[in-house]
C-alpha cells in the first residue's frame, strides 16, 4: 500500500485545514487589527525578497501552464465526458436492478437523517466560515473560471454532421479567438457572477465585519447542496439513455434523480433543524446517546434488510428461530441477573467457568461434526459464557442489574435477527453480481470499520496484557497478518474460506472479502491502539488500582478512552486506507467503483477505450471521501482535546 | 524504650487503640536491590503517622506496599484485619478501604471533576449515580472548591487538582488514607491549601500515613514520626521527641540537613 503517498496527502490536507482554522481563530481573537490591503498582502507574502519573488514567478508560471494543460485536456474535442455522465448508474450501483433503487434511496435517507440529527445535536461544530473567507473563495474561483476561459485553446470546428474538421496536417481546424470567447457565454456568466459576489462582499462589508461575521459550516454546506440539487430541475445534465450495454434507455439524469435528491436534501435539512431543536432540550444528552447508538445499528439494518430482500420461512421462524432467540434473551438474562447479584461469589465463578467450558466444547465439537447445533446458538452461547465471566463487574442494585439484563436481551434480539436475515434465502440470489460500483466500496469500507475496531481493540489489549496466553496469541495473530501481503489474504478468504468452515456454514464471496478486510485491518488498528495504550501514564493505572477498580473497569473507563483519544489520527488514517484499498476487490473479480471506470466503461461499444475520464471522476470521489474523513477527525480531536494536558 | 521498635513509640492514649495496619518484618527487593529491610511497625486507628527520610530511603515503596501497588516478598502486612496475599479479592477489598493520594495527582484527564470523584463509588461501591454525584459535590465543598465541579483536571491549578484527588480518595469512604508527598509537585503558594485539607482530615479522626518533607505539618499534626533510611526504620517517636531529642546519629544528621 502506498502509505507514503497517503501520508503525504493526509499531511497536506491537515496543513490546509489547520491554516483555515488558525485564520478563523485569529480573526476572532483580534477583530480590531485591520488586515492588509491586497497589494500590500502580495508584497509581504509573495515578493518580500529576491528569492521569494523568483519562487513566486517560477511556480506561478508552472501553475498557469499546468492549469492550461489540464483544461485543454478536459475540454478537448477528444474527451468523452458522456462516458461518465451516461454511466453514473454503472459507476455508483453497477448492475443493481433499477426496480430496486427505492432501497438505496431509503438507505441513503436513513444515513442522511442520522447525519442531520448528529450535526444538529453536535457540540463540536466550530464557528464556521468568515465572510472574508467566503469572499476570498468566490473571487478565487471566479478568477480561476475567467482565467480558464482565456487560457483554453479555441475549440475545433465541426462539420454540420458533427465531424471534426482537419487541416492538411490532420490537425483540427480551430475557431478564431473572438468566436471562442463569444461561445463561452455561460462560463463568462459563472465566472463573472462568482467574482462579483466575492468583490461585493469585500467592498460592501468593512474589514472588521468581514472577519468577524461567520456563516455556520453546516448551513453554508446545505446552501451549496441546495444549489447543486436545484440544478437537476433546470439544467440539462445529459441523457444516459442513449446507448451502452448496461444502461436503461430513455430517461435523463434529471428525470430520474431530481425528485429523490430533492427529498434527500429535505431529509438532511429537516433532520438538522430537528437536531438543533432537540439540542436545546433537557434530554439532549440521552437523545445523543440514542442517535449514536442508531449509527451503530444503521449499517446492519441497511445492509441486510434494505439491500437484500430475504424470503422468510415463517414456519421455521416460529418453530425454531423465535423460541431460540427468546430462550437466550430470557434464559441468558436470568443467568446474568443471578450472576450480577452482589456477593454471589464462588457460585458465580463456577457458573461462569462452566458455561465457558461448555461453549468451547460446542465449538470444538462442531469442527469434528459430532455435535450439531445451529451456528447462531453456538455464537450466542459463547457470548453468554464470555459475558457471564465478566458479570461480577456489573454487580449492583436491582435497577442496575435489570438494565444490564435488558442490554443483554437487546444484543441477543439483534444478533438473532441479523443471523436469521443473513441465512434467509434472498430474491437477489447472487448479490455479488448485483452489488457493484460505489455501493460495494461503501459496503466493504463500513463493514470493515464495524468489525475491525472492536477486534483491533481486543488484540491491542491482548498484546499488552499481563497474561501470557493472551499476549502470545495476539502477538502471533498481529505479526502473522502484518507479515503477509493483503492480496494473499484477500485471495484466501474469497477462495478457500468455505473449505475451512464447519459443515452447514457458508459465506458469500463478498462477505468473505469483507471479513478478510476486517481481519487484516484489525491487526494494523491493534498496533495503532497499542501505541495509544503505551501513551497512558503509569499513574493512571495506579490511581485506578488504588481506588479498587477491577481490571475490566480500569481498562474500560480509564485506559481505553485515553488510549483511543491519542490514537485518533492513526485510526482515521487506517480508515482512509481501508476506504481506498477497497479498490483491490477488483482482483478477486468483484466489480467495484474503480473497475467500472477502468474496464467496464472502456468496454462499452460506444465508449470503447475511454478510460481517463472515468478514472479522473473516480479519483475525485475517493478524494472527497478521504478528505471528509480527515476533516472529521480533526474536529473530533479538537473536540476531545477539551481539558487535556 | 527502644526507638528501633517503631510500634512502642506511641502515647498511652493511642496505645490503647486497635492496630489497623500491621507490618511485620517486611522485605522488598527490586531485583538484587533491597528497597525494604525488615520493616516492622503497627499503626493504630485514627493515628497520623508521618514518614520521613532521605531520597531513595524506601518511603514510597513502603506505603505503596500497604495497598499493594507494590508486592512485598517476605514478612506480613495486615490491613484492617485482612492479610495482603496474592488473592485478588483481598486486594480489591483492601484497596477500596485504603485511599491514596499521589505526588503527581493522577487525576483522570478525560473525566470531569465530578466524574473523577464519583466513578469509583458508582462502580466499586455500586452507588446510584445521582447519589454518588451528590456526594462528590459535598466532598468538593469540603475541600473548598465546589465551583470547579464541571471542569476538567487540565483546567485546574495544581493545588486544586490535588484537592480533587483527595476528594476522589475520600469518596470511597476509606478507613485509611495514604499520602505520598502530596505537596512536592506544588508551587509554594498552593501547598498550604492542600495541607489545610489534610489537617482537617486528621482532626476528623482519619487514620493517615503521610510521606512528606513539610516539617511544619509533621510537627503540628503527626502523632508519630517514623524516620527511614536505606529501607530500614531508623527511629520513631512523637514529634516533640523526634525533633528535640533524636537518639540516632543518622537522624541527627538528617535533621541537621533539613532544619
Ligand atoms: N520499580 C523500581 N525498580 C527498581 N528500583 C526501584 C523501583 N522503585 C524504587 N526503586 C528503588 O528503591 C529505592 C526506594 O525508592 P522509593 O521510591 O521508595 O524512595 P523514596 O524514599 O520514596 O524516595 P523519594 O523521597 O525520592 O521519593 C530507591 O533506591 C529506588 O531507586
Ligand atoms: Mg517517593
Amino acid at each position: 500500500m502506498s502509505s507514503e503517498l497517503e501520508h503525504l496527502a493526509r499531511g497536506t490536507a491537515e496543513l490546509i485545514a489547520s491554516a483555515d482554522e488558525r485564520e478563523a481563530e485569529e480573526a476572532a481573537s483580534r477583530p480590531d487589527e485591520p488586515s492588509l490591503p491586497p497589494l500590500e498582502w502580495l508584497k509581504v507574502n509573495l515578493f518580500s525578497s529576491v528569492l521569494n519573488t523568483v519562487l513566486t514567478i517560477v511556480f506561478g508560471l508552472a501553475g498557469v501552464l499546468a492549469y492550461q494543460r489540464l483544461l485543454n485536456w478536459a475540454f478537448s474535442h477528444e474527451r468523452e465526458w458522456d462516458a461518465v455522465r451516461v454511466n453514473m448508474r454503472a459507476l455508483f450501483t453497477f448492475t443493481y436492478p433499477s426496480s430496486q433503487y427505492g432501497r438505496i434511496w431509503v438507505t441513503l435517507g436513513i444515513v442522511l437523517a442520522l447525519a442531520g440529527l448528529s450535526l444538529g445535536l453536535s457540540r463540536m461544530v466550530g464557528q464556521g466560515f468568515s465572510l472574508k473567507r467566503i469572499s476570498t473563495w468566490c473571487m478565487a474561483w471566479g478568477g480561476a473560471v475567467i482565467a480558464g476561459i482565456l487560457l483554453v485553446q479555441p475549440h475545433a470546428k465541426r462539420s454540420p454532421d458533427g465531424e471534426v474538421l482537419l487541416d492538411a496536417d490532420f490537425e483540427p481546424v480551430r475557431e478564431s479567438f473572438g468566436t471562442a470567447m463569444a461561445d463561452r457565454g455561460w462560463w463568462w456568466l459563472v465566472g463573472v457572477i462568482l467574482f462579483a459576489v466575492g468583490l461585493a462582499l469585500w467592498v460592501v462589508l468593512g474589514d472588521v465585519k468581514r472577519r468577524t461575521t461567520f456563516v455556520g459550516a453546516v448551513p453554508f454546506t446545505l446552501g451549496v447542496l441546495a444549489f447543486a440539487v436545484s440544478t437537476l430541475w433546470w439544467f440539462h445534465w445529459g441523457n444516459y439513455g442513449q446507448q451502452g450495454d448496461i444502461i436503461e434507455p430513455g430517461r435523463t439524469v434529471k428525470d430520474s434523480a431530481k425528485l429523490p435528491w430533492t427529498v434527500m436534501w429535505l431529509v438532511l435539512t429537516g433532520a438538522y433543524l430537528l437536531g438543533q431543536r432537540l439540542a436545546t432540550t433537557d434530554r439532549a444528552g440521552s437523545i445523543r446517546v440514542v442517535v449514536n447508538f442508531s449509527w451503530l445499528l444503521a449499517p446492519f439494518i441497511t445492509f441486510w434488510v434494505i439491500l437484500r430482500d430475504p424470503q422468510i420461512d415463517y414456519a421455521h421462524v416460529v418453530s425454531t428461530d423465535l423460541p431460540m432467540a427468546l430462550g437466550f434473551m430470557i434464559g441468558g438474562g436470568a443467568v446474568l441477573f443471578f450472576l450480577t447479584k452482589p456477593g454471589v461469589g464462588e457460585a458465580g465463578r463456577i457458573v461462569g467457568v462452566g458455561l465457558f467450558g461448555l461453549a468451547i466444547f460446542n465449538w470444538v465439537a462442531a469442527f469434528f461434526g459430532v455435535y450439531p447445533m445451529l451456528q447462531k446458538a453456538r455464537i450466542s452461547f459463547l457470548l453468554l459464557a464470555l459475558v457471564a465471566l465478566a458479570a461480577h463487574n456489573f454487580a449492583g442494585e436491582r435497577s442496575q442489574r435489570l438494565r444490564f439484563v435488558c442490554a443483554w436481551a437487546g444484543v441477543m434480539a439483534m444478533l438473532h435477527y441479523l443471523v436469521t436475515m443473513i441465512n434467509a434465502p434472498s430474491t437477489v440470489d447472487a448479490p455479488d453480481e448485483f452489488v457493484g460500483g460505489f455501493l460495494v466500496t461503501v459496503y466493504i469500507a463500513v463493514f470493515t470499520m464495524i468489525f475491525s475496531f472492536p477486534l483491533g481493540i481486543l488484540l491491542a489489549l491482548g498484546r499488552t496484557s499481563t497474561l501470557p496466553i493472551f499476549r502470545v496469541l495476539s502477538t502471533i495473530y498481529i505479526e502473522t497478518v502484518r507479515g503477509v501481503p493483503f492480496i494473499t489474504i484477500l485471495f484466501f478468504f474469497s477462495t478457500f474460506l468455505n473449505i475451512f468452515l464447519p459443515d452447514g456454514m457458508e459465506i458469500e464471496q463478498l462477505a468473505a472479502a469483507g471479513l478478510g478486510f476486517a481481519l487484516f485491518s484489525a491487526a494494523y488498528l491493534a498496533e495503532n491502539i497499542r501505541g495509544g495504550l503505551q501513551a497512558v501514564r503509569r499513574g493512571q493505572y495506579e490511581a485506578s488500582d488504588a481506588l479498587g477498580l477491577t481490571t475490566v473497569q480500569r481498562t474500560g473507563f480509564i485506559v481505553l478512552p485515553q488510549a483511543l483519544r491519542v490514537s485518533i489520527p492513526p485510526l482515521v488514517g487506517a480508515t482512509i486506507s481501508t476506504f481506498k484499498e477497497t479498490s483491490l476487490l477488483a482482483i478477486i473479480g468483484i466489480i467495484d467503483f474503480l473497475r467500472v471506470a477502468n474496464s467496464v466503461i472502456p468496454g462499452q461499444t460506444v465508449f470503447l477505450g475511454v478510460r481517463m475520464e472515468g478514472l479522473l471522476f473516480v479519483c475525485m470521489i475517493y478524494w472527497i471521501g478521504a478528505y471528509g474523513m480527515s476533516k472529521f477527525s480533526q474536529r473530533l480531536e479538537r473536540h476531545l482535546g477539551v481539558g487535556e494536558h | 524504650m527502644s526507638f528501633s521498635d517503631a510500634t512502642a513509640a506511641v502515647s498511652d492514649e493511642l496505645a490503647a487503640r486497635d492496630d489497623i495496619i500491621i507490618c511485620d518484618g517486611v522485605d522488598k527487593w527490586y531485583g538484587d536491590f533491597q528497597a525494604l529491610n525488615q520493616v516492622s511497625a503497627n499503626i493504630k486507628e485514627q493515628e497520623v503517622v508521618v514518614v520521613l527520610g532521605p531520597s531513595g530511603s524506601g518511603k514510597s515503596t513502603w506505603i505503596r506496599c500497604i495497598n499493594r501497588l507494590e508486592q512485598h516478598q517476605s514478612g506480613r502486612i495486615v490491613v484492617d484485619g485482612v492479610e495482603l496475599t496474592n488473592d485478588t479479592r483481598n486486594i480489591e477489598k483492601i484497596r477500596s478501604e485504603v485511599g491514596m493520594v499521589f505526588q503527581q495527582f493522577n487525576l483522570f484527564p478525560h473525566l470531569s471533576v465530578v466524574d473523577n470523584i464519583s466513578l469509583a463509588p458508582i462502580w466499586v461501591r455500586k452507588r446510584p449515580r445521582a447519589e454518588a454525584e451528590r456526594q462528590a459535590r459535598e466532598l468538593l465543598e469540603r475541600v473548598g472548591i465546589p465551583e470547579q465541579a464541571e471542569k476538567f483536571p487540565g483546567q485546574l491549578s495544581g493545588g486544586q487538582q490535588q484537592r480533587v484527588a483527595i476528594a476522589r480518595a475520600l469518596a470511597m469512604e476509606p478507613r485509611i488514607m495514604l499520602f505520598d508527598e502530596p505537596t512536592s509537585a506544588l508551587d509554594p503558594e498552593m501547598i498550604k491549601e492542600v495541607l489545610d485539607v489534610m489537617k482537617e482530615l486528621a482532626l476528623g479522626g482519619m487514620t493517615m500515613m503521610v510521606v512528606t518533607h513539610e516539617m511544619g505539618f509533621a510537627r503540628e499534626v503527626a502523632d508519630r514520626i517514623i524516620f527511614m533510611e536505606s529501607g530500614e526504620i531508623v527511629e520513631a517517636g512523637t514529634p516533640e521527641h523526634f525533633f528535640t531529642n533524636p537518639q540516632e546519629d543518622r537522624t541527627k544528621l538528617f535533621l541537621s540537613q533539613i532544619l
